[in-house]
């Protein structure tokens, strides 16, 4: 078996004058979790469109669990789980009977279907709602039971696109835990997101990207180690700053000012010098995603 | 636990083509099975009304029409626009609705189904519907004495097949449309007026000339008049190529119309 599940080179997508993805490198694991990062229309979306072949790469080479999404897309999707952005469930009908009906699209015949979907039901905690009607769920529930609907044919891969957004943080916490036991098992992730919590949580290698080119990636450590000293201190930017310090380097975002240095001992000196209480705090994701993306507020999709 | 088990591998087998599209099939049966029945009664009831209305009011000052009582000539063209209008409507604001609403297909098309199994499955969901409706208004105008002839059973045949070509032209409508409001021009400028001149109601040799040879290879024309030869037992000249047109017309509707979603789904 080939240790990458997906493979992407120089992979492009126009449409028309718009380069949504735009010479993009990058390979999946087997077993990782892969996440990309990125504003809103920096290409994400597109990306995986490609990956689960609703979008024809326009140029680049392509390949998923070793075959070739668009001329192979039945035998592929087979064996992919998808979690889009919208839960598109069947309204009318019960969470059963959603499970029920799309066991039907990957051909499990009936007492599999029925056996595989207790079992999810459980493993998502569904159990309870298993007669309600999808108009009764709420959002949190909806999208559990669309992960478990994605992991009817045992999916060698799951791509989940903002699997977390607009949860609560019950919610989202057990989705976490949910997609890390996946993980143990072997299921390889593929998600996009806008929380940097998320990523952290759960992506042992990052892509950012933005306008539909690569940015960085890598480890989130060895990325943050790469881009930004390890230590942050936050300033509302009305606070007027003498002189910086040799080693502390000072970035503005909006109405913040951020001062970055090696140590944090380097930032206390400098707080003691203004007034006012400041936290300093080692470096996350948050930091490094806005440094890689720039300070330009981005049009939303 | 097996819900987490190990993943599956490529041993995987695909489902069969038939296993697919009675995948589809049981997705629309589910789903809109707990309205069916509001949402069929009209279906069946309206071209009752129809013919009640025309037989109180019209058809005693029509002797007779093509060579028989006018409510048996026009009674086969109403047990097929049941099933006409049913297909239509459900396959263009229905499938629009189903596409750029609730985003169903796109659920769909993540698994091993493709964009011609998805609409192929739909296609034969409501050709079931259009073979139902039919008989359920064959039955009603049977007890009234307006089918004469046992060959009217096989009117729910020519009923799914009608479905089938209505639906496909449903899904070129909605393959051309650029917002909801313009299926109106669907339904308002092709379906009604074919209701209307495809021999339902009168002779297609009673327009003029060059409107009668494009009313008589328009979809409608044969279906309505081979569901006359079967509930009349009478059968002209043309019955092969009624046959033959029914039987055909349909698949090839269909090939054309499933291949013309894909663009609408995959960008």
């Amino acid at each position: 078996m080939p240790a990458n599940l997906i493979e992407a080179k120089n992979l492009s997508k126009a449409y028309g004058d718009f380069k949504a993805v735009d010479g993009v490198d990058f390979a999946v694991r087997r077993g990782e979790c892969f996440g990309f990062l990125g504003p809103n229309g920096a290409g994400k979306s597109t990306l995986m469109k490609m990956i689960y072949c609703f979008s024809p790469r326009s140029a680049g080479e392509l390949t998923v669990l070793g075959l070739n999404p668009d001329r192979q897309a039945a035998a592929l999707k087979n064996r992919l789980g998808v979690v889009a952005q919208s839960d598109n469930l069947d309204d009318e009908i019960s969470v059963r009977e959603n499970l029920e009906i799309y066991s039907g699209y990957f051909g499990l015949p009936k007492k599999q279907a029925a056996q595989k979907i207790e079992e999810l039901l459980h493993f998502m905690s569904l159990t309870e709602k298993a007669a309600a009607r999808i108009r009764e769920l709420s959002g949190g529930l909806k999208r559990r039971l669309v992960i478990a609907r994605a992991l009817l044919n045992d999916p060698e891969l799951l791509i989940l696109d903002e699997p977390t957004t607009g949860l609560d943080p019950q919610v989202r916490h057990l989705i976490w835990v949910k997609l890390r036991e996946l993980k143990k098992r072997g299921v390889t992730l593929l998600l996009t997101t806008h929380y940097m919590e998320e990523a952290q949580q759960l992506c042992d290698r990052l892509l950012v990207m933005d306008k539909g080119r690569v940015l960085a990636q890598g480890k989130p450590r060895d990325l943050m180690a790469r881009h930004l000293p390890p230590y942050v201190m936050e300033l509302p930017a009305s606070r007027r700053l003498a002189a910086t310090p040799p080693g502390v380097k000072v970035d503005r975002y909006q109405d913040r000012v951020f001062l970055y240095a090696k140590s944090p001992a380097q930032l206390h000196r400098l707080a003691g010098k203004l007034k006012g209480h400041f936290s300093i705090r080692p470096v996350g994701l948050e930091d490094l995603f806005l440094k890689l993306t720039g300070r330009d507020l981005h049009e939303s999709e | 636990m097996r819900a987490s088990n190990p993943p599956a591998g490529p041993g995987r087998p695909l489902p069969s083509l038939a296993r697919k599209l009675s995948a589809v099939w049981m997705r629309h049966f589910t789903v809109y099975r707990r309205n069916f029945f509001t949402n069929s009664f009209f279906i069946v009831v309206e071209p009752i009304i129809f013919i009640t209305a025309v037989g109180w009011g019209l058809a005693s000052s029509i002797s007779s029409m093509g060579g028989l009582d006018y409510l048996s000539f026009i009674a086969p063209g109403q047990v097929m626009v049941a099933a006409v209008f049913s297909a239509a409507f459900d396959m263009s604001y229905g499938t629009y609705f189903r596409m750029e609403m609730d985003h169903n297909y796109d659920s769909m098309l993540v698994t091993p189904l493709g964009v011609t199994d998805i609409f192929w499955g739909e296609l034969l969901y409501h050709g079931t519907k259009g073979a139902l409706f039919s008989t359920g208004v064959l039955a009603v105008f049977a007890l009234w004495g307006l089918v004469h002839s046992p060959w009217a059973l096989l009117v729910p045949l020519v009923g799914f097949l009608t479905a089938l070509t209505f639906g496909s032209l449903g899904l070129f409508a909605v393959r051309l449309v650029k917002d909801i409001s313009q299926f109106n021009f669907f339904i308002s400028g092709v379906i009604s007026p074919l209701t209307l001149f495809s021999g339902t109601l009168f002779p297609v040799d009673k327009l003029p000339k060059a409107v009668a040879f494009c009313a008589y290879w328009l979809p409608l024309f044969h279906p309505v008049h081979l569901t006359r030869m079967l509930t009349t037992g009478r059968f002209e000249a043309d019955w092969p190529l009624s046959l033959a047109y029914t039987l055909i017309m349909p698949w090839v509707l269909g090939f054309f119309a499933a291949r013309a979603m894909r663009p609408k789904l995959i960008q």
